[in-house]
């Protein structure tokens, strides 16, 4: 795959339509996006939040109400809850954050009795990126979730950078464990987590991807630089998932890239047991749209 | 020439220019007569450090002809380490032996830091180079004496130490397995985590002159049919030059069984040192201490 569009395209295709419940449906953004969605007819939503509000929203976005269904829940957390509820309960597929706070809708999620993470489950963010100067899409981890991985936490975050890849139709993946180098040293700690991974998926204790690293991101997805480099690497500059040490990184690299570079993204969060969508409030709509088609596919999987 | 049996480093250094081999404190019988086969048997030049009087009597007592060798008389045995360790320091002998001194003396004359043999960061380490009956090769491993828990950075220099080794054994690019509990990768396991580790570092060139693999079971490492039924593949399974042990326990446990069990000759030196060191132990047999004296002599080139 190329472009985000093609997950749309994908997600089309599976001829049903996905049931998201979206918790606090009150921002024009998340409503355009989910109308989109409906309107081509790959999802049915469920929006939970002040009536008035959403039916405001929808009118002006030309979508019949017959097409949606709609919860009555004006207070905050009590709309996350309910939408937590329902796809805990099976009602609804996928979990969408709206206008509710990142910090007390994750609290839902996390929610021990009553939230998606199965216990000892590991929660991670994973996103796929369009670029214009990359041959295809690139997934990467972890740019929102996990601050400073340890080591289980940077195998969780391969095994579901790798699911998704294998949802969006890439067989074996090619998996670079970023850095500053490709010199694995005792003092950049990180580089010494991922020797342990390339000799655990050696011993195939990973499976379904080829994985490689400590490697910088030009031997990681510049052809070139390998050559010019000399470093035999299986990732050869063709990766397609890019797991990096720490969030600051991972953060930076994407948001540098939007910013100066151009391109579209799409991301879930990981380790849930459905699909979560959280999307901040200044993302565009365009974004928003490609998440909830990424959300449909994983949905299928879970 | 790649060597295969221990006696064939005899016929090599018969070729080469002798080294001079000096013994600190050697006024006992076991170390004047090891040194005065060796050089009887043409491989190396022998300087004899210690009393003078208690030398000649028992080079008398055992019919050895003291004119083959250099006496360099010394009344003491810290004396004696310091004044080997310091013609070492001076060009006027290659390799190291340990006479009758105790372990602990010998091994604080080398690790002196002003006029002893170390350099900066280096790490004193025990290789033990074996020819057991049962092995198509020989066999290179460490550490069974010295380092206790070798963290990671001194696994990477002993690792570098066994390839040194084998490199001056002839073996081009040895076959290193770095042993642990099993070959899965048990991120709680420090013997296992570090040698995925030292195994990603050769795979980028960060240790050289080899083929480096692990974590490994012991069984994997020297039994090609064990790494068969596991169906595991792996160009050091069942064929390895060289073993890096988890620790002192295991590798000290593998020597004794190695000598005791199986019929295996064998010799060690100690590395890390600017010259190789010698430093068997009176229970080592004649040709065992023969075939140290000759190991170390071929590290000195």
């Amino acid at each position: 795959m190329k472009r985000l569009i093609e997950i749309v395209e994908k997600a089309k295709s599976l001829g049903r339509r996905t049931r998201i419940a979206v918790a606090l449906a009150e921002d024009a953004n998340t409503i355009g996006a989910i109308c989109r969605a409906t309107k081509e007819g790959f999802i049915h939503p469920v929006l939970i939040g002040d009536k008035h509000r959403i039916e405001c929203l929808l009118e002006a976005q030309g979508l019949p109400l017959s097409e949606t269904e709609i919860i009555d829940i004006k207070e905050p957390a009590q709309a996350t809850k309910e939408a937590v509820r329902m796809v805990r309960d099976g009602e609804a597929d996928v979990l969408m954050k709206g206008l509710v706070g990142t910090d007390q809708f994750l609290r839902e999620v996390l929610n021990k009795e009553r939230g998606l993470l199965p216990p000892k489950a590991v929660m991670s963010y994973a996103c796929a990126l369009e670029l214009p100067k990359y041959h295809k899409l690139l997934i990467i981890s972890d740019t929102a979730v996990l601050p400073t991985p340890d080591f289980s936490q940077k195998l969780a975050m391969v095994n579901y950078s790798v699911k998704m890849a294998h949802t969006l139709g890439i067989e074996k993946p090619k998996v670079a464990l970023i850095s500053a180098t490709e010199k694995v040293s005792p003092g950049m700690p990180n580089t010494l987590d991922y020797a342990l991974l390339c000799k655990m998926a050696d011993r195939g204790q990973i499976k379904g991807c080829t994985i490689d690293g400590p490697l910088d991101v030009f031997l990681a997805c510049d052809k070139e630089a390998v050559a010019t480099k000399g470093v035999p690497t299986p990732i050869d500059g063709d990766a397609d998932i890019l797991i990096f040490p720490n969030l600051e990184t991972a953060n930076a690299f994407y948001k540098g890239l939007m910013l100066f570079g151009g391109g579209e993204l799409a991301g879930l969060i990981q380790g849930t047991t459905k699909p979560v969508v959280v999307m901040s409030r200044s993302e565009s709509e365009n974004s928003k749209y490609y998440c909830i088609a990424l959300s449909c596919l994983m949905a299928e999987e879970t | 020439m790649e060597i295969r049996k221990l006696d064939q480093m005899f016929e090599v250094l018969k070729q080469r220019e002798k080294k001079r081999l000096v013994a600190a404190w050697a006024v006992d019988e076991h170390t004047i007569l090891a040194v005065n086969d060796a050089v009887n048997m043409g491989i190396v030049e022998g300087i004899l450090v210690g009393d003078k009087k208690t030398i000649e009597t028992i080079c008398a007592q055992k019919r050895v002809d003291c004119k083959k060798l250099t006496i360099v008389d010394v009344d003491n045995d810290v004396e004696a380490a310091a004044k080997a360790v310091e013609m070492i320091n001076n060009k006027e002998g290659d390799f190291l032996m340990k006479g009758l001194l105790s372990t602990d003396r010998y091994m604080r004359a080398i690790l002196n830091k002003e006029k002893g043999l170390m350099n900066p960061g280096a790490v004193l380490s025990h290789v033990t180079v074996a020819e057991p009956s049962t092995y198509h090769k020989l066999i290179i491993f460490g550490d069974v004496a010295i380092i206790p828990e070798p963290d990671l950075a001194q696994k990477i220099q002993i690792t570098n130490y066994l390839i040194r080794v084998a490199n001056f054994l002839g073996i081009e690019r040895p076959k290193v397995g770095l042993q642990a509990p099993s070959e899965q990768v048990l991120p709680k396991v420090r013997s296992s985590a570090e040698a995925a580790i030292i195994s990603k570092m050769a795979e980028r060139g960060q240790i050289k002159n080899a083929i480096v693999d692990g974590p490994l079971g012991l069984d994997l490492i020297i039994d090609a049919e064990s790494a068969k039924i596991k169906g595991m593949k792996g160009e050091v399974l069942g064929d390895a030059d060289c073993i890096l042990f988890a620790n002192i326990e295991a590798g000290n446990t593998f020597y004794k069984t190695v000598v005791k069990l199986v019929k295996s000759e064998l010799c060690a030196i100690v590395m890390g040192a600017r010259v190789p060191c010698v430093l068997t132990s009176r229970g080592d047999s004649e040709r065992s201490k023969l075939y140290s004296i000759a190991l170390a002599a071929m590290m000195a080139y």
